[in-house]
């Protein structure tokens, strides 16, 4: 070792013009550590490949279905898939918090907002990555889909916005338990079990009075409605929502209810976070 | 202008608890600034408050004349941090750590990337800088943190009990490091410890911290100085209040004698050393140990902190 002496004719740092060049730094270590953690990427895809590829061909013989069923199953699971990532993506934060570099973090020159919002992109990215994953291993399974261009653009942006709101309710959770097996303890009941009440695997007509008005105010429900809709051509969903003549009315106003739980729920995972972060 | 100003700063936290009450200091530009004081005393509430990752309930503090509390933004930008325990991204190359760091203090990557590969070799990491830092030793996780800390080339560097938990050889190894730091002026540093060698072997000042206050605060040399030039201590087989009281009632133990067990430690001042080992053997005080010798900067804190360090050590 050399003296630390040298140091002191090292160049004097230049500094760079404010930019998004922290949010993409944030987002790029995000990224490595989730490459680094297997777990995170290949764990939430399990169940709902699973379901789309096992369950609901399995599903359709048994019930005597017709083909339409796969593909409402198929995708009914990436309202599974979602909440799963979105979740799991959760994890690394209480990692950062308790074994990682949270408090270097905290103690940057960055808007604290920066961290949750870089994890949140990393979060997308895997979320679309896994999407696409899905999607593309139901279409090699024979499912099919009949998907126009302003389909397909309804279902991303309902894909997007439910998953933003989903990691904001992650991150929120993340910052407000400070145990891993506290936050896994509540993940049941956050990702999965609204999952069979918003239509999953059956229209919501066909749950108990007074389950189905609990479904109507599930983001879940009208995301998976808008997916249908863009992806198969099918409005029945949205119909069992809204019951109104306009589908694009209808389609509208569950996009509204979707980007309304993706505002709120970032604005309270940025607050929630900031405010756990300095004591 | 100061580097550090902290007027009247206070937390308690929710709940009540008082970690820190209402504490006053100034560090000069380049001074290396030690905050001793036991476990509990408020050193870590005190560098979380000038870090911004604590907020005060009470008084300022101003960074490089930036205030904490306003401008935090721009006191971050002036500051880098090497907290007490490891805080780093263990499954990162200890390069990608620097680069981050790099990166989020606005380091240009051209300046970042030298600055990175002068202090890889000034601190020795030139062998595992581009290995996963999981598999780093305690000490050169240490070393890796300093070097991140310093990659911003801050005007302040704040170093929350850089050695603790890590054993001896390490210890003096990163001890040296930081007497290294000292060989640039530009940079002012707060160093927290209990460990009073480190204070006195690194810091120009020191600031004794009890309780949430700050009991002394002085250079090592003036603060050694107020012990005098010797020492008496007794190792008492009775009662020490009993033989404290005979101490001054004789006139050879003053106000700032003190207790740690059943050990008195009493500072001379004047009285020479023979006289008083002289009077403690007139009193017929039981003793299973008695002798004298030089203060030390232990002897100044535990009269400040009541004999606390025993505890935290």
């Amino acid at each position: 070792m050399t003296s630390l002496a040298n140091t002191a004719v090292l160049p004097q740092p230049r500094r760079g013009l404010p930019s998004l060049a922290p949010l993409v730094t944030l987002a790029r270590r995000r990224l490595q550590l989730t490459a680094r953690t297997p777990r995170e990427l290949v764990v939430p895809l399990l169940t709902p490949v699973m379901f789309a590829l096992v369950i609901a061909p399995a599903l359709k013989q048994a019930l005597h279905t017709d083909g339409h069923y796969e593909s409402y199953v198929a995708l009914g699971t990436v309202g599974l898939l979602i909440p799963l990532n979105t979740m799991f993506a959760g994890l690394g934060v209480i990692v950062d918090r308790e074994h990682g570099a949270q408090r270097e973090l905290l103690a940057a020159p960055v808007p604290r907002a920066l961290l949750v919002l870089g994890n949140l992109l990393v979060a997308l990215a895997v979320t679309g990555l896994q999407l696409a994953v899905l999607i593309g291993a139901a279409l090699a399974r024979g499912i099919h889909f009949s998907a126009s261009t302003a389909g397909v653009v309804w279902f991303v942006a309902a894909a997007l916005l439910f998953a933003i709101g989903m990691y904001g309710v992650a991150e929120t959770l993340a910052n407000r338990v400070p145990k891993q097996e506290e936050y896994i303890a509540r993940v049941p009941a956050i990702a999965i079990l609204p999952w069979f009440l918003a239509g999953s695997l059956f229209p919501i007509d066909a749950l108990p009075s007074g389950l189905d008005w609990f479904a109507k105010v599930l983001p879940l429900t009208h995301g998976l409605a808008l997916m249908r809709y863009g992806l198969l051509d099918d409005s029945s969903g949205l119909h069992a929502i809204w019951r109104m003549h306009s589908t694009t009315t209808m389609a509208a106003l569950s996009l509204a209810v979707v980007a309304a739980f993706a505002t709120v729920l970032t604005a309270v995972s940025i607050r929630v976070f900031t405010r756990s972060a300095v004591r | 202008m100061n580097a550090i100003e902290v007027t009247k700063l206070g937390k308690t936290y929710p709940g009540g608890v008082q970690a820190v009450r209402g504490i006053d200091f100034e560090v000069a530009p380049g001074e290396v600034f030690g905050l001793l004081g036991p476990n509990g005393a408020g050193k870590s509430t005190t560098v979380g408050m000038l870090t911004t990752t604590i907020r005060p309930t009470s008084g300022t503090a101003r960074l490089a004349g930036v205030d904490v509390t306003k401008h935090p933004l721009a006191a971050r930008r002036v500051s880098s941090v090497v907290f007490q325990d490891s805080v780093v991204d263990r499954a990162l190359t200890g390069r990608r750590n620097l680069e981050i760091h790099a990166r989020l203090w606005s380091v240009e990557p051209r300046d970042a990337a030298d600055t990175i590969g002068g202090l890889v070799d000034a601190l020795g990491l030139a062998e595992l800088v581009d290995r996963p830092v999981a598999g780093y030793s305690g000490g050169e996780r240490r070393r890796l943190e300093i070097a991140r800390a310093l990659v911003s080339q801050p005007r302040l560097l704040f170093l929350d009990e850089p050695t603790v938990g890590l054993d001896p050889r390490i210890r003096y190894e990163l001890l040296d490091v930081i007497a290294g730091l000292r060989a640039r002026s530009d940079m002012t540093i707060l160093l927290t410890t209990h460990y009073l060698d480190e204070a006195e072997r690194l810091c120009d000042r020191i600031a004794i911290i009890h309780a949430g206050k700050i009991v002394a605060l002085d250079t090592p040399a003036a603060l050694l100085a107020a012990l005098g030039h010797e020492i008496l201590e007794l190792r008492v087989s009775g009662d020490v209040p009993t033989a404290l009281k005979a101490l001054r009632a004789r006139g050879v133990a003053g106000d700032d004698t003190f207790a740690v067990g059943s050990t008195l430690t009493v500072p001379l001042h004047d009285r020479g050393g023979s006289d008083a080992l002289a009077a403690v053997e007139e009193l017929g005080l039981a003793t299973t140990a008695v002798g004298t010798r030089k203060p030390t900067l232990d002897d100044v804190y535990l009269r400040l902190t009541g004999g606390r360090l025993a505890e935290a050590a």
